[in-house]
C-alpha cells in the first residue's frame, strides 16, 4: 500500500485550497470543536451554564443603563429583547475574531512539531463558536416566548434571511481574525489593541442603539461598520422592525468575502514560514 | 529494486537572523539596508541537500550539534518550508521532532492517540483499530486513563514512540527519541522499528547521536556537517 503524491517546494501559488485534503482531514476538525467545546468547561463550577452567563448578564446591565437610565430608543421592541439580539451577533463577531486572531500563538506548539492542513484550526474555532451561538439563540428564544405579543414575526423572512447572516458574520470574523493572526506574528502589540478597539467598536454599531435613531448625517457613517446592517437585519428577520436594506446587505456580504479572501491568503503563506519566526 | 518513496533535491533552508518584532525596528532595518550587507543577517542552516529514499529503507541522519539535521527534519516533516529545493514523496509522514508528537497535557493518553492520529488525517475507525496494540506497546495499561502531563518523561516517550510506530503512514521520522527510555526499551524500539521496514516495508528516517542505535537498524546514511552533505 503506497499513499498518494505529494510535494514539497518554497513556494506555492496563492490561493491554493486544497479541498481533497480538507476531507480527509475531517475527523480532526471535529476533534478540535469537540475539544473546545468540552475541554474549555471542565474544571469550572458552572460548567456550559457559563455559555448563558455572559448574554444574560450584558442584556441585564445595558437594559438597566442604556434602557432605564439613558433611556435610548429601542424601535418599539421590549429592551431585554432588543439588546440580546443584537449582543448575540456580536458575540458571534467579536469571539471569531478574538480567538481566530491568536491561532498562531495558541498552536505553536502543535504547528511546531505536527504537519496537518492548518486552516482546520480556524475553521474548527468558526464552528465551535457556531455551537455556542446556536445556544444563544435558544436563549434568545425563550425571551422571544415570553415577550411574544410585542412584536410580529415572519417566520418566512426570518428562516430565508438568518443563515446568511450568520455566514456573514462568520466571514467577517474569521477573516479579519486571520488578517490579524498573520500581523501579530511580527507585531506582537497589535494583541492588545484588538481587545479593547472591540469593545469601543460595539458601540458604534447598533447594539445599544437602532439605527433610526442615529442622526441623518451619521448613518452612512455608522453603516461603515459592516455589523450594523446585520444586526439591523436580524432584528428585522425576527421582530419585523425597520426595513430589510438590499445595498448595506450586498455591503456586508461583500466585506465579509472580501475579509475572508484576504485572510485565507495571508494565512497559507505566513502558515508555512511563521514558526521560523516565532 | 523497490519504490522510490521520497526524492529530495538540492534543498537548502536559509533562516533570517534579523527579526526586529517592531515598526521601528523593520523602519531602521529598511533605512540601514543601504549600508549593511544583507549576508550579514542570513545564516544558511542546509545546502544543496539530495538524496533519494526507497521503500524499507533506514536512513541515518548523523552530525555534530548545528549541523542542520533537526531543520532538515523539519522540511521533511512539512513544517517549515525549504528556501530553495524541492521534496516529492509518497503517503503520510509521522514525526517525533523532539519528545512528544504535539501531545496535550491536559489530555489522557488514550485522547492523544486519537488526537495523534486525527492529525495524520486518519479516521476514527482506523485509529480504534490501532489503540490497543499501541497502549500494549508503551506498557502504560493502567495510567492510558490519566492526562500526560502526570507521566514520567519515560512513559510520555514509550507512549510517544508507541503512537508513531503503530499509526498508518508510509515513513517515520524520529529525533533524538531513544535517548530517554530504559535499556529494556530501547532494545524493544530497536526490533519495532526493524520490523516496521522489513514486514511492512516503512521508510524510516532517524537521527541519534547513539552509533550502535544507528548500526542496528539503519542501511543508509548521510552525514551533515555545517549545513552540507559530506
Amino acid at each position: 500500500m503506497t499513499g498518494r503524491e505529494w510535494k514539497i517546494i518554497p513556494q506555492e501559488p496563492i490561493f491554493t485550497l486544497r479541498l481533497r485534503e480538507l476531507i480527509q482531514f475531517r475527523y480532526l476538525l471535529s476533534q478540535l470543536v469537540y475539544r473546545d467545546l468540552i475541554a474549555s468547561y471542565k474544571q469550572t463550577i458552572l460548567g456550559p451554564a457559563w455559555l448563558i452567563v455572559h448574554p444574560l448578564i450584558t442584556t441585564l446591565i445595558f437594559t438597566v443603563v442604556f434602557g432605564r437610565i439613558v433611556k435610548i430608543s429601542t424601535d418599539g421592541l421590549p429592551q431585554p429583547l432588543f439588546y440580546l439580539s443584537g449582543i448575540i451577533c456580536w458575540n458571534y463577531f467579536s469571539e471569531c475574531l478574538i480567538r481566530t486572531s491568536t491561532v498562531f500563538k495558541d498552536n505553536a506548539n502543535i504547528f511546531g512539531k505536527v504537519y496537518f492542513p492548518r486552516i482546520i484550526v480556524p475553521i474548527s474555532l468558526a464552528v465551535s463558536m457556531f455551537f455556542r451561538l446556536v445556544i444563544h439563540m435558544l436563549l434568545l428564544l425563550l425571551v422571544m416566548l415570553f415577550y411574544s405579543n410585542h412584536y410580529n414575526q415572519n417566520i418566512l423572512t426570518s428562516i430565508a434571511i438568518i443563515p446568511l447572516l450568520i455566514i456573514t458574520i462568520a466571514l467577517l470574523g474569521v477573516g479579519l481574525g486571520l488578517i490579524i493572526a498573520c500581523l501579530t506574528i511580527k507585531y506582537k502589540d497589535l494583541n492588545f489593541v484588538i481587545v479593547f478597539s472591540l469593545q469601543l467598536t460595539m458601540y458604534t454599531t447598533t447594539v445599544i442603539f437602532p439605527l433610526n435613531s442615529a442622526p441623518k448625517n451619521m448613518v452612512s457613517l455608522v453603516r461603515a461598520n459592516p455589523m450594523t446592517t446585520i444586526i439591523e437585519s436580524f432584528r428585522h428577520a425576527l421582530f419585523n422592525t425597520g426595513n430589510l436594506e438590499i445595498v448595506p446587505l450586498c455591503y456586508s456580504l461583500i466585506c465579509g468575502f472580501l475579509f475572508f479572501s484576504i485572510g485565507f491568503i495571508a494565512f497559507n503563506r505566513m502558515e508555512k514560514t511563521f514558526i521560523d519566526s516565532i | 529494486m523497490s519504490e522510490v518513496i521520497l526524492k529530495v533535491r538540492n534543498v537548502s533552508k536559509c533562516y533570517n537572523l534579523y527579526n526586529s518584532g517592531s515598526i521601528s525596528g523593520d523602519l531602521s532595518k529598511w533605512i540601514s539596508s543601504r549600508r549593511i550587507e544583507k549576508s550579514n543577517y542570513e545564516f544558511w542552516a542546509l545546502q544543496e541537500i539530495s538524496f533519494d529514499l526507497r521503500k524499507g529503507d533506514r536512513l541515518a541522519v548523523t552530525g555534530d550539534n548545528g549541523a542542520g539535521k533537526s531543520t532538515l527534519l523539519k522540511i521533511l516533516s512539512k513544517i517549515t518550508r525549504p528556501t530553495s529545493g524541492s521534496i516529492i514523496g509518497k503517503g503520510r509522514i509521522t514525526s517525533m521532532l523532539e519528545v512528544g508528537t504535539g501531545f496535550h497535557p491536559e489530555l489522557s493518553g488514550i485522547e492523544n492517540i486519537y488526537l495523534n492520529g486525527a492529525m495524520l488525517g486518519m479516521s476514527k475507525r482506523d485509529i480504534k483499530l490501532k489503540v490497543d496494540e499501541i497502549v500494549d506497546f508503551a506498557q502504560i495499561i493502567n495510567q492510558i486513563n490519566n492526562p500526560v502531563k502526570l507521566y514520567s518523561s519515560g512513559m510520555y516517550m514509550r507512549l510517544a514512540f508507541a503512537t508513531a510506530a503503530h499509526l498508518q503512514s508510509e515513513t517515520i521520522i524520529m529525533d533524538e527519541v531513544l535517548a530517554v527510555g530504559d535499556q529494556k526499551f530501547k532494545e524493544k524500539c530497536i526490533t519495532k522499528l526493524n520490523d516496521l521496514s522489513s514486514e511492512f516495508g516503512k521508510t524510516i528516517i532517524l537521527v541519534s547521536h547513539e552509533r550502535e542505535h544507528l548500526r542496528a537498524i539503519c542501511n543508509k546514511e548521510i552525514r551533515l556537517c555545517k549545513g552540507l552533505m559530506i
